[in-house]
């Protein structure tokens, strides 16, 4: 233990009783700075305001915000009259002025390694070494954690300042900014669907005290299945149009990573983003690009991607909570997901996504024709009614293939013929891909 | 490739404008088609009820409805959106009400009036009360308002709500009204099965008839509809506040409930329902255990035991305190005395000065710091060691002496006879500053205890009355008579105080102590003869003399009259503005500020915050500001939330605040979170204490002892012992630094300060008390503590008390039993069978409880007589406990 500057209480303990004593003294203040920079923001305990208990309505809980609200008039109230008869403006300049002379201008860039104590740090610099140094006091010691860069002073390399990491951009990527036009509306159906994912993710958003009052914990998340063309990133889109929540969207291929270790990195940052932000839906689409069972494997990069997904298990229900962060997943192969990453807990609701009925396919042609011109011969029962195993999309493609051929024949109108002719062009596209007879 | 062909404009291509038009006739077109088939036939049959309700025979109009009932009734809607027939039979609904107008035949016009009220609540304007309207016409007796579900009788419940308070303000109420208790008697009972406790309480006290819910309550859910209404009190606005803990306590003591009734009392002030309770016992166990809740509150009524039960009287006198405490600390092995330099660990300092700088300081602090970790063990290093303590005490100078001696009654804390012992021997010395010691000690060591013989009084009154005693002595005697009878309100000993109080010849500061105690006797009781003589005392003392730094003690005395009264003190200040000495302003500041103390007021918060935003000349007088500011702790400091956004306010206090605005803030912080260490609470002292105002670290650093006071927080401990290397130099900083550690380990970690109780419901007056006379002193600390009168430090004693738990069984004798201690949680209002404690340990009693933790029974063996685990605790043997067979 070095010598401590002095002046400065935390210093070496006295030569004599040394042995017995020396145990508390380095225990309490640490923990402090350390990884709590979860949800609090700012110095906790003081400034943050008290948490309203029963979180059911009722009377009690509008006292006690009422309660919260009459203090907070009063420190308005208080607060106003002082900047009026004192304005601190000058004194708070002058703060920053003695701040800023104590910070001089700091030039170099270190990252932080280890906190000591309450004062003290160990930094590292690009030049090599790793210094002991001293924290100032003004440096926003919830900002700091083992791994972040710091401002150091030219001089003694005293920490001045916390430069924010901000989240991997990769992840802000994912943030959706624009809402996607999909509604609720342009799904065709697949009602018990829609109530289902309204249930597990939009209400315990919006109405967390109707899970409250039933003493449940709402779902965590829920997985869409089924095959191809049924609606599964439809419906996700629906409810990313629907919600005001932060919604985060990630295809399964992008969580692997080039390098080792940064596809599990990205998964964390990808949840740490969502928490930050939360309320929040995260979508992970085509989740079986990572979520296959496991099994022994000597390729590396399937490892790679294997710890890809046990990250993404720990994040899902791992040992620290998770707040309002929903997930949802989307995949056509449930059957081959590890059984670990669809266990309940981690995601309490799989909702199937069947192929259409009748009535749906009625719907779904309702949908995609409702803004092409039909001639008066066209008549859908026909195709609604027919045997075939039709998904959402292929009526789509059914749909377009037919504006298409009238598009070729320079007609304004779709006929009945150019459905049937785009009917079996699709279907036969449909069962070519099928390796049928491929090895005979 | 297809071949390419120049596209022409012809009629087949479409303009823009006609596919503007041909998509909006879609799209009506669209509308209409959305309809699936089944909705389609929902719409067509429930227009088909329409149509045949519109005809006129009355026969089929009850099938319909029926029909369109039952319709209704078997969607199971989900929670996301509206059910279809309501949805469908929107379009219907002015058809619907126009029908029931025209109507005439009553039980038909029941019928369609009940599917009316439910429809008007899914198509609620807001102002209208459609609801409840036709909720009423269609009768709700029998159950018939729960039809609809829950959340229908919710929505009626709001719209009775609404209704009432509208009504409210008008003449001719009473019918109206009668109608609307009616119905809510209904949805009372509905309420209380379906777990909605809550909301019957709600709904009643908007009707403002919450005392009927004791009526409705039943075995299942009285506890909860009990625990809501007591959490509710404290934000609500008198009178209803007291009376929903009067009717709380009418449902416990309906379920045959004393223990829990009794707090309730208790806080109600009410002796006739403590006799009520006390007699609604069915065992002299019960009795014993509320004997031990009125001990631990001090509420001394010893007409209540019946046929000299001495043991019962034991209980309630706390004579065993002392026993148990004791037993306790061998249970903890905490027996060996400490050392003030066991305390400090200055090895752990890092300092290379010899800390003698000024060794006589130095003592005193180490007499205090003695005399607090020690407090009540009966054994120390320094007092009682060897067989005279005189070594001591000469150590020390002057006053240090007083206080030196003094010590040894908190060292002998609450063992009357084996300490009138020890301290006996110092009566007798010549030197007037160790017989005053030894006189404060005897009121300190009866404090908190009630003994047969009132040794307190037989030996103290006489120094007070024998004109020839030197001042010290007296005022020592006075003092310690305050100590030994607060909130006793005993007569005999204000006889003996005002003489001295309202005596203008003799000095100042034994009148304003005199003041005090005698303040401190009728703690609350508002007693307007001692608060004459005070105010009378006050008018002819000379200005110059109520510039002495005592007087402050005089208008506290009188402050402490009205503690916890809520009002009834305006003739005072009006008396009080006749005295043209600042005096007068700090007086009414305390007074209002204990009127309101622990009762959450906002408007009272107001008041004071007001006044410490003004900002004061250089000769005004200052004081009435810092006891503003620790008013706004006093009066928050009572329930949770008022207490956190009072931490937040002081922390603009401390930013814009005047000097002595700034140096009382730590002091409130302190009061607000006494024995309770939070973190941030120290991270925001700690910064004070290196303030560059003196005045404010000092209080700061004293306010870090009462936070952590009894704790022995190890966090704290560290910090306190960076401050006494930063102030190594400066004696008076020194000082304080070291009596705070001393209140950090008081009792070595046993003990709280905080004036809370009984699971921080009760507000124990004299604890209360105890606690604000060294804050108000240290406001000006060094005139006060740091000179020469430190002795008012020994006020602590009455805010002291061992923070255990200790069982008993049947016999009164200390039994062991394994119980959990825990985080508290706050479990009102949650559904299921919430846990009330979280992250517990178990452990076997006796057991220390830190503030914010509650304990309960781990093992089935044992019922205890009261539901909160604290302090004395009688444990009845579970007659269906079964040993567990040992594999």
């Amino acid at each position: 233990m070095g010598n401590a500057q002095s002046g400065f209480p935390g210093g070496p303990p006295g030569d004599k009783n040394k042995k017995d004593k020396k145990k508390k003294k380095w225990e309490p203040p640490v923990p402090t700075t350390i990884g709590k920079r979860k949800k609090r923001k700012g110095p906790d305990g003081i400034i943050k305001l008290p948490k309203v208990h029963p979180t059911i309505r009722c009377n009690l809980k509008l006292l006690k915000l009422n309660r919260i609200n009459d203090y907070m008039l009063m420190e308005e109230e208080f607060i106003q009259n002082q900047q009026l008869h004192k304005p601190q403006e000058e004194k708070t300049q002058e703060e920053r002025a003695r701040v800023d002379e104590l910070r001089g201008t700091p030039i170099t860039v270190g990252s932080l390694e280890e906190v000591i104590d309450d004062n003290h740090a160990i930094i590292s610099t690009t030049t090599g070494p790793e210094y002991y140094v001293s924290m100032l006091s003004f440096v926003d010691k919830d900002q700091l954690e083992p791994g972040c860069s710091v401002l150091l002073h030219s001089k003694t390399y005293a920490i001045v300042g916390v430069l924010q990491d901000d989240a991997d951009p990769m992840v802000s990527v994912m943030k959706l900014e624009k809402a996607p036009t999909e509604s609720y509306a342009d799904v065709g159906g697949l009602e018990q669907q829609i109530q289902e994912i309204k249930e597990a993710v939009e209400l315990p958003l919006t109405h967390p005290e109707l899970y409250e009052e039933m003493g449940i914990k709402p779902p965590k998340g829920v997985i869409l299945y089924g095959v191809p063309g049924t609606g599964k990133t439809l419906l996700a889109k629906a409810v990313a149009n629907q919600t005001s929540a932060t919604f985060l969207r990630v295809v399964g291929s992008e969580l692997i990573q080039k390098y080792l270790g940064d596809g599990p990195k990205l998964v964390r940052e990808l949840f740490r983003v969502a928490e930050e932000n939360a309320p929040s839906i995260v979508f992970i689409d085509e989740i079986d690009a990572i979520g296959t069972k496991r099994y022994d494997s000597t390729s590396g990069g399937e490892k790679e991607i294997q710890r890809t997904m046990l990250e993404l298990l720990n994040q899902l229900d791992g040992f620290d909570s998770r707040g309002d962060v929903k997930v949802i997943m989307a995949t056509n192969k449930i059957e081959s997901l590890d059984p670990a990453l669809i266990r309940p807990g981690r995601i309490d609701r799989k909702i199937e996504f069947p192929l259409p009925d009748v009535k749906t396919k009625r719907h779904i042609f309702g949908i995609h024709t409702s803004r092409m011109t039909l001639s008066e011969d066209v008549d859908l029962e026909e195709f609604v009614m027919s045997k075939d195993d039709l998904s959402g999309a292929d009526i789509k493609a059914i749909c377009t293939e037919a504006g298409l051929l009238a598009l070729r024949e320079r007609r304004m109108k779709v006929c009945n013929e150019d459905f049937r002719k785009a009917r079996e062009k699709v279907l036969y596209r449909k069962s070519e891909g099928t390796p049928e007879g491929l090895y005979l | 490739m297809v071949e390419k062909k120049p596209i022409t404009p012809s009629e087949d291509v479409l303009n823009p404008k006609t596919a503007a038009e041909k998509l909006t006739k879609k799209k009506a077109k669209e509308q209409q088609d959305e309809l699936s088939e089944e909705d389609q036939q929902l719409v067509n049959e429930l227009q088909m009820i329409v149509d045949r309700l519109k005809e006129p025979s009355t026969e089929i109009h009850q099938s319909a409805l029926e029909n369109l009932r039952n319709i209704i009734r078997s969607t199971t809607g989900s929670m996301t959106s509206v059910p279809k027939p309501l949805k469908y039979l929107k379009a219907h609904y002015e058809t619907l009400t126009g029908l029931y107008d025209s109507w005439s035949d009553p039980k038909n016009k029941k019928l369609l009036a009940s599917i009316l009220s439910l429809l008007g609540m899914a198509y609620d304007k807001g102002d209208k009360r459609d609801c409840l309207k036709y909720r009423l016409l269609a009768g709700y007796e029998n159950g018939t308002v729960s039809e609809w579900g829950h959340e229908y009788v919710r929505h009626i419940a709001m719209e009775v709500g609404a209704e009432y308070a509208e009504k409210a303000d008008e003449d001719d109420k009473e019918a109206e009204t009668e109608q609307l208790l009616n119905i809510s008697l209904e949805i009372i009972p509905f309420f209380l099965k379906h777990n909605a406790e809550a909301d019957a309480v709600d709904l009643l006290s908007e009707l403002d008839h919450h005392e009927l819910i004791a009526d409705f309550v039943s075995k299942e859910t009285f506890e909860r509809v009990c625990l809501y209404m007591i959490s509710c009190s404290p934000l609500l606005a008198p009178p209803a506040d007291l009376g929903f803990l009067e009717t709380a306590r009418k449902i416990y003591h309906k379920f045959g409930k004393p223990s829990q009734c009794l707090p309730l009392s208790i806080k109600l002030g009410r002796p006739d329902m403590i006799k009520e309770d006390w007699e609604s016992c069915s065992t002299r166990l019960d009795k014993a255990q509320l004997a031990f809740i009125m001990a631990r509150q001090q509420v001394h009524m010893p007409e209540l035991i019946d046929d000299d039960d001495d043991e019962l009287l034991a209980c309630m006198n706390n004579s065993n305190l002392s026993k148990n405490y004791l037993d306790l600390a061998r249970d903890l092995e905490l027996l060996d005395p400490k050392s003030p330099e066991d305390i400090y660990k200055s090895h752990l300092e890092n300092t290379n000065i010899d800390a003698a700088l000024d060794s006589a300081r130095h003592n005193l602090a180490s007499t205090f710091v003695n005399a607090f970790v020690n407090a009540g063990y009966g054994t120390d290093k320094l007092m009682t060691a060897n067989a005279d303590g005189n070594e001591w005490i000469y150590k020390n100078k002057d006053l240090g002496m007083l206080s030196a001696a003094a010590s040894l009654g908190m060292i002998m804390l609450w063992d009357v006879e084996v300490g009138l012992n020890q301290i006996d021997k110092y009566l007798y010395t010549n030197d007037n500053s160790i017989k005053s010691g030894a006189i404060l000690a005897i009121g300190m060591l009866t404090s908190s205890v009630h003994d047969e013989t009132d040794s307190a009084k037989a030996l103290l009154s006489d120094y007070i009355t024998e004109e020839s005693n030197p001042a010290i002595v007296k005022l020592a005697a006075i003092s310690g008579i305050g100590m030994a009878y607060a909130g006793t309100n005993r007569e005999d000993i204000v006889d003996i105080l005002l003489p001295i109080v309202s005596d203008t010849e003799i000095t100042i500061d034994l009148s304003s102590i005199a003041a005090l105690s005698a303040g401190l006797v009728c703690i609350g009781s508002g007693n307007s003869d001692v608060s004459t003589v005070i105010l009378q005392a006050m008018m002819e003392r000379m200005d110059s003399e109520l510039n002495h730094k005592y007087a402050r003690f005089m208008a506290l005395g009188l402050a402490l009259l009205y503690l916890g009264s809520q009002g009834t003190y305006d003739a005072i200040l009006e008396t009080l503005k006749a005295i043209t000495h600042p005096i007068s302003k700090q007086a009414s500041v305390l007074i209002q500020v204990c009127a309101f103390a622990g009762s959450g007021n906002v408007l009272e918060v107001q008041k004071m915050l007001h006044m410490c935003a003004e900002h004061l000349g250089e000769k005004e007088d200052q004081l009435p500001q810092a006891f503003a500011v620790l008013g706004v702790g006093l009066i928050a400091m009572g329930e949770g939330i008022g207490s956190e956004m009072a931490l937040r306010t002081f922390d603009h206090l401390m930013h814009y605040g005047e000097p002595y605005v700034r140096r009382a803030v730590p002091l409130a912080i302190a009061l607000v979170c006494a024995s309770n260490p939070l973190v941030g609470v120290l991270d925001t002292l700690n910064k004070f204490s290196h303030d560059n105002d003196k005045a404010v670290a000092t209080s700061a650093v004293f306010a870090m002892g009462i936070v952590g006071a009894g704790t022995n927080n190890a966090r704290l401990a560290q910090l306190l012992r960076q401050l006494a290397t930063y102030y190594h130099r400066d004696a008076d900083m020194l000082f304080t630094v070291r009596i705070a550690q001393g209140l950090l380990h008081m009792g070595k970690g046993t003990m709280s300060v905080n004036p809370y109780h009984h699971d921080r419901s009760l507000l124990s007056h004299t604890a209360l008390a105890g606690l604000l006379i060294p804050l108000v002193a240290m406001i000006n600390a060094e005139k006060l503590i740091i000179t020469d009168s430190h002795f008012l430090l020994y006020y602590l004693v009455r805010a002291m008390y061992p923070r255990f738990l200790i069982t008993f069984d049947e016999n009164l004798e200390s039994v062991s039993a394994s119980v959990r201690v825990g985080q508290a949680v706050d479990a009102v209002g949650q559904v299921g069978r919430p846990k009330t404690i979280t992250g517990f340990q178990t452990h076997d009693t006796p057991v220390l409880l830190a503030h914010s933790e509650r304990a309960e029974l781990a093992t089935d063996k044992y019922i205890p007589l009261t539901n909160v685990l604290e302090g004395f605790v009688i444990l009845k043997k579970n007659p269906e406990y079964q040993e567990e067979e040992s594999a």
